[in-house]
């Protein structure tokens, strides 16, 4: 077969579906990275008009330009669509956009999740948007801080609008770090060991681990306080128990992380520019990769730095500022190192290095700023001043927008397969870099005056006019600049110049291919013996397209991939994808109708949602199987390959282990929680204490302990080419146990309204019952499988994925009752 | 899987202790424990021995990750997991050395 050839027959397998139909079915990475960064880029213009909004408000005093009801919305849906609709899913847009192309493979490792959560993040962005069209939008600050936010204060639907529409994209998050995770883990080209990886998939594999552990805690916070909201659940009220200062910690147990969740992509970008641009290979690569897991950690010990004027005791203070000024150290590693790298190198001028010097200039001036907010005596006086906004922003525009502008004007032929004509770029760099330090100094400079953050307006007599008016003309030049990046990108998709191949001379793989790229990425995958695969091989896109890697030969129509042994990158098994197909769209429209029911207290139709998601889950998975075990398949001349579903850690096995890590981190944020408010609130002890009948505690144990050995029984069963569904019937009535015993907690639970104790407990209950429902599906649908023939002793993927199901909610189930009935008893 | 273990494992190891010692002071201080040890304050105590059990724990964690039975056998993973578990090891020192110094519950 010659390379024309197998690119008509790759093109007929792997091609979306044309017209409309293909942006509603695509499940292929190239379409879903190009719709995210398009659909983030959307809303960074939106959130963009907002700061131009904010700053024409404050350009002079007493201004009438907006009243505060109007301002204190514009600010906060400035800050909410900054955070969570644009650097989040740009990263996401990127990652997926790339990480298939630099690692070797053909696409991600769940398509279908893929899609599912970029509609997610669409239709929840959108229902922020109508909030702001209609008047209604999130007016409490972006971080939405209780009591201001709570029912008494807050009585409109505004703020059910962020909780409740944020929560809603945080699906798309959450998906997405499940979906790199496991691609970086498991989908790489054959050879490519962990210390072959090019960086940006370190950088990407760490930032989704954070966005699993981070951001749990908020969505937990969301729930709570949408629950007090609507139903009087006292989690944030202290006359009731309940403490404000719990959303504040798991506000910012996700925000500060979520500062270097923004910041680590952006590294990973300059990580990969810069050594092209500077002609050389990046200096310290295995320190960069230790620095940037050191960062991860640390940054999830610095959230009460955000708290110090919350009367903490100087203790706590100092714990805290130790570790901010700590996180200093990693940060320092990765500048040098890249300073190194551009010492050795040659650096060229070309327009994504002008952006990296000025992420240079910018990230250092904010990261300064940062250890001088660190320092406790500092940060109270400085504290909700612009000086904070002015560095946050340093921070945020230096450490992403302007790595991630180098970014797209380093992959901008790559996307499109064209280069630039006109030099629009360079003045808009000019323009962007000089607007916001005009911007953003004098932001500074007025907040060490004593302008505070978030005021509508000031009077001529505080001394801040001329200020405001600089930073306000500073940053129409910004807009200005931002615009005519917007153009010149612009320009470079309609003038159709064709460009070439790899126009930087770049070494990663994802040059190893024609561009724009065909939507199976590579005709055959490659072979990695190097960091840098390209520079070894100039013609390895050639030798590819020839059929000279791995699974050369498209078979059956059928969309396939191989994963590796995560350490040393050896093949280890054969996948198929799943074709294009409607199904997320039309699950994530569902999620959608759930969310919506919740905003609008339409609860009739909540359970309606669920079983909607629940059917058309069910039908996702039942799509995956077959009932004839699958043959090896030869990938290469001498090597042959199992089928996934003949694994027992198929990637499905690895997608559910990440998933429940998450799942496990919104567990434990809700056990401190209630640790919490037990040690630090007012009003604790509660006037009553839990006394449930020790009968549902024991079927509720006996539950949980037999699930996970009756799951083991039905998957050695099921080895012996005995039937499992006795096991699997057990670990249903074990579910179903666990399920009654949290339903009683719920039931039983003192006065969930009258105290936080109880309203806690409730959750809990809440929280088991689901998992147990949950488990109870799973276990009933993989019966439902082996009545059908899906299962043999050759394909045993499933049973360890529900095990994990099973396993997991043994454990919080005996910890749910644990919570519940052992202060009772102690009491 | 075991080789990014290797590499996570002592900052995570900082992490639980780090967040494990901000919970003991705030139960120290939340429920008023006071008292004297040996003529030493009792919050004091309780929280060096948990500053040096988190120190130790770590140099623990060094020393397997030298050790030649279990560092790993890529070169790169056990250069990298050597480094994290010196900034481990470091940030367990410097980030909870205020509980030698700094009043507990004002």
């Amino acid at each position: 077969m010659n390379a024309l050839e197998r690119h008509r027959r790759l093109r007929a397998i792997w091609a979306s579906e044309p017209g409309m139909r293909g942006w509603l079915s695509t499940v292929n990475h190239n379409d879903l990275g190009r719709m995210f960064l398009l659909t983030a880029f959307v809303f960074f213009g939106i959130g963009g008009l907002l700061a131009m909004l904010i700053r024409a408000q404050l350009a002079t005093p007493h201004s009438a330009f907006a009243g505060p009801q109007i301002y204190n919305q514009i600010f906060t849906m400035h800050g909410t669509i900054m955070m969570f609709l644009f650097a989040i899913p740009c990263f996401e847009g990127l990652a997926i956009y790339l990480l298939p192309k630099i690692l070797g493979t053909r696409d991600l490792a769940f398509p279908r999740l893929t899609a599912y959560g970029y509609w997610c993040y669409v239709f929840g962005g959108v229902m922020l948007l109508v909030a702001m069209l209609l008047g209604i939008a999130p007016d409490a600050g972006w971080f939405i801080y209780p009591p201001l936010s709570g029912a008494i204060h807050s009585p409109g639907i505004n703020t059910d609008f962020w909780l409740i529409g944020i929560t809603f994209v945080e699906i798309s998050a959450i998906a997405a770090a499940v979906e790199i995770t496991v691609s970086v883990l498991k989908y790489r080209a054959p050879g490519m060991a962990l210390d072959k990886m090019p960086i940006f998939a370190w950088y990407a594999l760490i930032t989704a681990l954070m966005i699993l552990t981070g951001f749990p805690p908020l969505i937990l916070g969301s729930v709570l306080l949408e629950l007090e909201r609507a139903f009087g659940l006292p989690f944030f009220q202290a006359e009731l128990g309940g403490d404000s200062l719990l959303w504040q910690h798991l506000f910012w147990l996700f925000g500060h992380p979520e500062v270097y969740i923004i910041f680590l992509p952006a590294a990973g970008v300059i990580s990969t520019v810069l050594p092209v641009m500077c002609r050389t290979t990046l200096l310290g690569y295995g320190w960069i990769v230790a620095a940037a897991v050191g960062l991860a950690f640390l940054s999830f010990g610095l959230w009460v730095h955000h708290m110090f004027t919350t009367g903490i005791p100087h203790m706590g203070l100092a714990f805290f500022s130790a570790a901010s000024t700590l996180v200093a150290v990693p940060t320092a590693v990765q500048i040098f190192a890249w300073i190194g790298t551009m010492w050795k190198g040659r650096p060229e001028l070309h327009l994504p290095m002008l952006h990296i010097l000025g992420f240079f200039c910018t990230f250092v001036i904010g990261g300064l700023t940062g250890v001088m907010v660190a320092v406790v005596p500092f940060d109270w006086q400085a504290h909700d001043t612009a000086f904070i906004t002015a560095h946050l922003h340093y921070v945020l525009f230096g450490g992403f927008v302007f790595p991630i502008l180098a970014g797209v004007y380093y992959w901008l032929p790559h996307v499109t397969g064209q280069r630039r004509v006109f030099r629009l770029g360079e003045v808009a760099f000019a323009l962007v870099f000089l607007g916001f330090h005009v911007t953003f100094l004098a932001m500074h400079w007025v907040g060490l005056m004593g302008q505070r953050r978030r005021i509508p307006t000031y009077a001529p007599e505080d001394g801040w006019t001329a200020i405001n008016l600089i930073s306000s003309v500073g940053s129409f030049v910004l807009a200005i600049g931002l615009a005519m990046i917007l153009i010149d990108v612009v320009l470079h998709v309609l003038i159709a110049a064709r460009g070439k191949r790899n126009p930087w001379r770049a070494g990663t793989l994802e040059w190893a291919m024609m561009t724009p790229p065909p939507a199976y990425t590579f005709a055959s995958l490659p072979q990695v013996d190097s960091r840098t695969p390209l520079a070894d091989d100039p013609h390895l896109a050639v030798r590819l397209a020839r059929g000279e890697g791995y699974l050369a030969t498209p078979r059956e129509g059928a969309r396939e991939t191989l994963c590796v042994d995560i350490a040393s990158g050896r093949p280890d098994m054969h996948v198929v994808y799943p074709a294009n197909t409607r199904l997320p769209v039309t699950m994530s429209a569902l999620t959608g109708v759930f969310f919506l029911s919740l905003l609008v207290k339409f609860y009739w139709t909540v359970p309606l949602a669920l079983a909607g998601v629940a059917i058309l889950a069910c039908k996702w998975v039942w799509g995956n199987g077959r009932r004839e075990d699958p043959e090896p398949v030869q990938v290469r001349e001498g090597i042959t390959l199992a089928n996934a579903a003949t694994a027992r850690r198929s990637p499905g096995w690895w997608g559910t282990l990440f998933l429940l890590s998450a799942d496990a981190t919104f567990f434990g944020a809700l056990l401190f929680g209630f640790a919490f408010l037990w040690t630090v609130a007012p009003g604790w002890p509660p006037p009553e204490w839990f006394a449930g009948a020790m009968v549902m505690a024991g079927i509720g144990g006996f539950g949980a302990l037999i699930g996970p050995a009756a799951m083991r029984q039905a998957i050695r069963a099921n080895r012996r080419g005995d039937t499992a569904l006795p096991g699997i019937g057990l670990a249903l009535v074990g579910a179903l146990a666990v399920a009654a015993a949290c339903a009683a907690v719920m039931v039983q639970t003192p006065a969930p309204m009258g105290h936080a104790y109880g309203a806690t407990l409730l959750v809990l209950g809440g929280y088991g019952l689901f998992h147990a429902g949950l488990g109870a599906l799973m276990a009933g649908f993989l019966a439902a499988r082996v009545l059908r023939g899906f299962t043999s002793r050759v394909r045993q993927a499933e049973f360890s994925i529900v095990s994990l199901w099973i396993d997991y909610l043994s454990v919080i189930g005996l910890l749910v009752l644990l919570a519940a009935y052992l202060p009772g008893l102690l009491s | 899987m075991k080789d990014i273990l290797r590499i996570l494992i002592a900052p995570l190891l900082w992490l639980a202790a780090f967040s494990a010692v901000y919970g003991l002071l705030g139960l120290i201080c939340g429920h008023g424990i006071g008292g004297t040890v040996l003529g030493l304050s009792l919050p004091r105590v309780l929280l060096i021995a948990a500053y040096g059990l988190a120190i130790l724990l770590q140099a623990a964690l060094l020393a397997a990750l030298y050790h030649p039975r279990l560092a790993a056998r890529s070169g790169f993973v056990r250069f990298v997991s050597r480094i994290t578990g010196w900034a481990g090891l470091v940030a367990a020192g410097y980030t909870l050395f205020p509980v030698a110094v700094t009043s507990s519950c004002l």
